[in-house]
């Protein structure tokens, strides 16, 4: 049987359409970026799956229940349980949102010199650390960076790796080992229990904590269930509280997972450890009974918490990412496999060959796509990984992806295929995607600001030619695709 | 008509929850005396802050309805920053989840260790900021405040003279910035005249150091402006509003207060350069510049709440709310700052218990004694909010004034509340000699009061009266009136 939503709409929101001349001049206005498009003139926003989630009745009922008390408001205590049932951390330090933890966890264990391992790296996660003095260090599995490989668990944390950093630089210089769920830059991979096992005995055994990025946690626990043997019939919830209880606390963006618009919360065992964040969270969020929080916005995540869990929504929402995948790779797009659990990454470095990575193959074709159907994408590629502090010269990833992320609860299976026809519209007109300049360029997490333009059409290389359903070989026609025709006439 | 009234009527209520005097004594000591540690559920009137705690209109629950949650670009965001361009008149409005972490991300760039950033008065998480970059704070209230001069109408001012001095008598670049903040909050929310923002922006003018106004209570001043300044009794706030903003380079603001929200602030500045480097800042701590850390949603409720919170017939009502609370105290002769301001009344808590001399905190004690009574929650701004403990000997160093602050929530109370609230203050008044100080038992380095743990220091006549039980205690009481 198709997997169905498992909820009816409640509440709609009109979008607005528009036609292929004004999201050219959109896209022009907005630099080449994405992230400076006015979502007004998005037709669907795949930008992120951070707090764009439909919230619930059952949320929108807790909101009105909102105590907006300075101190002591009810909503905290309802939050705090909600926290410590599902996730088993006995102290709950709201924030208002997932950086605000880091932030406040990265100041807490960090000294300047001190090295910081992590499953990949995230944006604002190792920008955290760096301005705390520490040095990110990658110990993820080799896989992760082969968008080829189709291993179960590219989100694994390679323990040679991690024990060859603690011999070389000693245990003393590695605070913690930032450990994260569904890892987004790798394309939302998940980790293994067995893997954390494993790496927490060593860390254990080394007196180094192990902090999880709990942010797309449930979704990993769904691929625990479905992929890794003997957790078949554990729930969600109980292999949650098996993950949890493995680390020493949690970083947590709400805007994932649990549901919710906005914040995030800092989750940690060591009541010591709890008084000394309060004493920054009180300097940076707010007082730790709301962290910057709306009491509304606490209650809402902690009814977050409670549906977030439950597996039939995990069963649509990661079930419609997969939808989404098929329907792409129907056009034959090469896409990093496997699917992981909030996004599909397409590979532009594959599909724009023509494109060197200095000319931001990514960017271009996200820019490209926005123009082809009004689909906002974000560029997780070069532009992304910055540049290297010492040399100064761009940090080149492996992956050069465009990634499309699904908000949760937001769009239907009916959208998915308008983002899959533009996509292989994209692949058709490849050719004619031309690379980008970087005309402006901020210090710290480029991507966000950053600016670009057109490389006049001369300096491009000559494209290779190459038809539609080359690159990938499972490929099919496009004319199997029943709504091509369809979604054609609309968007023109 | 002389009666002024609410103008609004009440949409959705929130049910309150009644303890009893045994209760909250138990809940006292279980949040050791501290009540930032008590839950919400168990205050009956929450006069802690003003921030953060309004009630929304229907306009505003609307245009929450309608927020746009994209995380770059929303539609929410462009209102938001219209609605803030065309009252305060800034090129660049910077989102932020709130007002703390406007000031962090402007004195990161303004400020070096070292450096002086001297005020009218620094609010605590203000302060906090400054020092932990390792800057000083400088705090130069005027003379009619330091002297307790009840009649002056503008006793949140900056004190020119000695702000001149300060310029004088360092080397350029060893002021960064000012910093009024208006009302003054720490000056028991005493407004800031016109006059007093012109010279001060003149001052620093002609120095180029840029000025900024915390603009947490904005409207509430120009209120008072049009109220007390004879020049502008016939212009409308908003008009005031732009002319306050146009003598400095930025604000700051905390929509917390005068934003009539729940959550959420702003930094507005002019300068393009300043604006780029806040933005790149803020989004590692705070979010992206089109959200910074809130959602569509409060965007919305700020861009209706600023244009709310200058409607004069919002601000007279707010003023009658705070004058009759501010008389019903007078009247059974607890000792109040004069004149009140809007945003709360405070009382002086020093003056109405004289036998407990201020290293024993005696505004925290009342604070405390309030609780207990009636089961209303207020904040003490003295010694314990902004003294400090000597680390060689242990003692306090004192705040100059020892104050409670009664801070009266945006449009949430009605008049029968705040007569509750006298009622409390009539039965501490006739008992207050046997309420007792209260010492430091645990406490952080930084903003100690938010959790630290107080205990009380008991005095032998105390300690008699607290082994009788409670009918015999208030037999003590009547005998003391007679």
């Amino acid at each position: 049987m198709p997997v169905a939503e498992p909820y009816k709409i409640k509440m709609v929101e009109p979008l607005m359409m528009s036609n292929r001349d004004y999201r050219k001049k959109a896209i022009k206005n907005a630099h080449y970026n994405t992230f400076l498009l006015q979502s007004q003139d998005v037709y669907i926003d795949l930008l992120t799956d951070s707090g764009t989630a439909a919230m619930s009745e059952y949320q929108w009922a807790g909101m009105m229940l909102g105590d907006e008390a300075y101190a002591g408001s009810k909503n905290f205590y309802v939050l705090e349980e909600a926290v410590q049932k599902y996730y088993g951390y006995e102290f709950v330090l709201p924030t208002h949102q997932g950086r605000g933890a880091e932030h406040i966890i990265s100041k807490l264990l960090i000294k300047p010199g001190d090295y910081v391992p992590g499953n990949m790296y995230f944006t604002t996660t190792r920008a955290h650390q760096e301005l705390a003095g520490g040095t990110f260090v990658d110990v993820i599995i080799d896989e992760a960076h082969d968008a080829m490989s189709v291993h179960p668990f590219k989100g694994n944390v390679d323990l040679e790796k991690l024990q060859s950093l603690v011999d070389r630089v000693g245990k003393e210089r590695v605070p913690y080992l930032n450990f994260q769920a569904c890892v987004n830059m790798a394309g939302g991979q998940p980790f293994s229990l067995a893997n954390l096992k494993s790496v927490s005995a060593y860390c254990r055994s080394q007196g180094i904590k192990i902090i999880l990025d709990a942010t797309r946690c449930l979704e990993n626990a769904w691929f625990i269930k479905k992929k890794e043997p003997g957790y078949d019939c554990h729930s969600i919830a109980q292999i949650l509280m098996e993950i949890c209880s493995y680390t020493d606390g949690c970083t947590m963006s709400g805007k994932k997972d649990l549901l919710v618009n906005i914040g995030g919360f800092l989750g940690l065992r060591d009541s010591q450890l709890y008084e000394k964040a309060c004493e920054f969270g009180t300097l940076f969020e707010g007082l730790h009974t709301y962290g910057g929080m709306a009491g509304r916005d606490m209650e809402a995540m902690a009814r977050g918490i409670e549906e977030a869990v439950k597996e039939e929504h995990l069963d649509q929402r990661i079930g419609q990412v997969h939808y989404l995948a098929d329907r792409i790779q129907e056009y034959g797009v090469p896409i990093v496999l496997p699917v992981g659990g909030h996004a599909v990454y397409i590979d532009a470095a594959a599909m724009l060959p023509h494109l060197s990575q200095d000319q931001f193959p990514a960017q271009s074709l996200a820019a490209a796509l926005y123009v082809e159907t009004g689909v906002r994408a974000m560029e997780r590629g070069v532009v992304s990984a910055g540049r290297d502090k010492t040399s100064g010269e761009h940090n080149y990833p492996k992956l050069e992806l465009v990634r499309l992320t699904v908000p949760r609860r937001v769009y239907t299976n009916s959208h998915m295929d308008v983002v899959a026809y533009g996509v292989g519209e994209c692949l058709e007109r490849r050719n004619k995607i031309s690379g980008l300049n970087m005309t402006f360029e901020p210090e710290n997490m480029r991507f966000f600001q950053a600016r670009f333009d057109l490389i006049s059409k001369k300096k491009t290389e000559k494209p290779q030619t190459g038809v539609r359903g080359q690159i990938c070989g499972n490929s099919q026609s496009t004319t199997n695709n029943r709504y091509a025709d369809q979604i054609k006439e609309r968007l023109r | 008509m002389k009666t002024i009234i609410e103008p609004f009527r009440i949409k959705a209520v929130e049910p309150i929850h009644l303890t009893t005097k045994s209760e909250r004594n138990s809940f006292l000591i279980k949040a050791g005396f501290n009540l930032f540690q008590i839950p919400a559920q168990n205050v009956t009137i929450d006069l802690l802050t003003d921030s953060g705690t309004a009630a929304l209109s229907n306009e505003q629950w609307a245009a929450l309805m309608r927020a746009d949650e994209s995380y770059a670009g929303a539609a929410s965001f462009y209102r938001f920053e219209s609605a803030v361009r065309s009252i305060f008149g800034f090129r660049h409005v910077m989102p932020v989840h709130q007002g703390r972490a406007a000031e962090r991300l402007l004195f990161q760039q303004m400020v070096r260790p070292g450096q002086i950033v001297p005020s009218n008065t620094h609010f605590d998480t203000t302060r906090a900021n400054i020092e932990s970059l390792g800057a000083n704070a400088l705090d130069l209230p005027c003379q009619a405040w330091r002297e307790s001069d009840s009649e002056e109408h503008f006793a949140g001012n900056i004190d020119i003279e000695r702000l001149k001095q300060l310029l004088d008598s360092t080397d350029s670049g060893a002021v960064p910035m000012a910093l009024l903040t208006v009302t003054n909050n720490a000056c028991a929310g005493q407004p800031v005249s016109m006059q007093n923002i012109r010279e001060t922006s003149k001052l620093l003018r002609r120095r180029q150091i840029p000025f900024f106004i915390d603009a947490a209570r904005f409207a509430e001043n120009a209120f008072l402006i049009q109220q007390r300044e004879a020049a502008y009794a016939d212009r409308s706030i908003s008009s005031i509003v732009s002319e306050m903003f146009s003598y400095v380079d930025g604000c700051l603001m905390s929509c917390k207060k005068d934003g009539i929200a729940n959550i959420g602030g702003f930094i507005a500045v002019n300068d393009d350069a300043l604006a780029d480097r806040i933005k790149e800042e803020m989004i590692v701590t705070e979010g992206f510049p089109t959200y910074g850390g809130l959602s569509g949603r409060e965007l919305e409720t700020i861009a209706v709440g600023l244009g709310e919170a200058i409607q004069e017939d919002y601000l007279r009502y707010r003023q009658a709310a705070a004058q009759f609370l501010h008389f019903g105290l007078r009247k059974i002769g607890v000792p109040v700052v004069c004149p009140p301001s809007l945003h709360a009344i405070y009382v002086d808590a020093a003056a109405m218990f004289p036998h407990i001399p201020a290293s024993q905190l005696p505004g925290q004690a009342l604070a405390c004694e309030l609780y207990r009574e009636a089961g209303i929650r207020s904040c003490e701004i003295g010694t314990a909010m902004f003294g400090k403990t000597d680390h060689e000997t242990g003692e306090q160093i004192c705040a100059p004034k020892e104050l409670v602050r009664l801070a009266l929530p945006r449009r949430v109370y009605t008049q029968s509340h705040y007569e509750y609230v006298i009622e409390a203050f009539k039965n501490i008044t006739k008992r207050r000699h046997l309420v007792q100080g209260l010492r430091f038992k645990a406490q952080a380095q930084k903003l100690r009061h938010f959790t630290a743990v107080f205990e009380p220091i008991e005095s032998e006549i105390v300690s008699i009266f607290c082994q009788l039980d409670v009918e015999k205690y208030l037999t003590a009481d009547l005998a003391y009136e007679i």
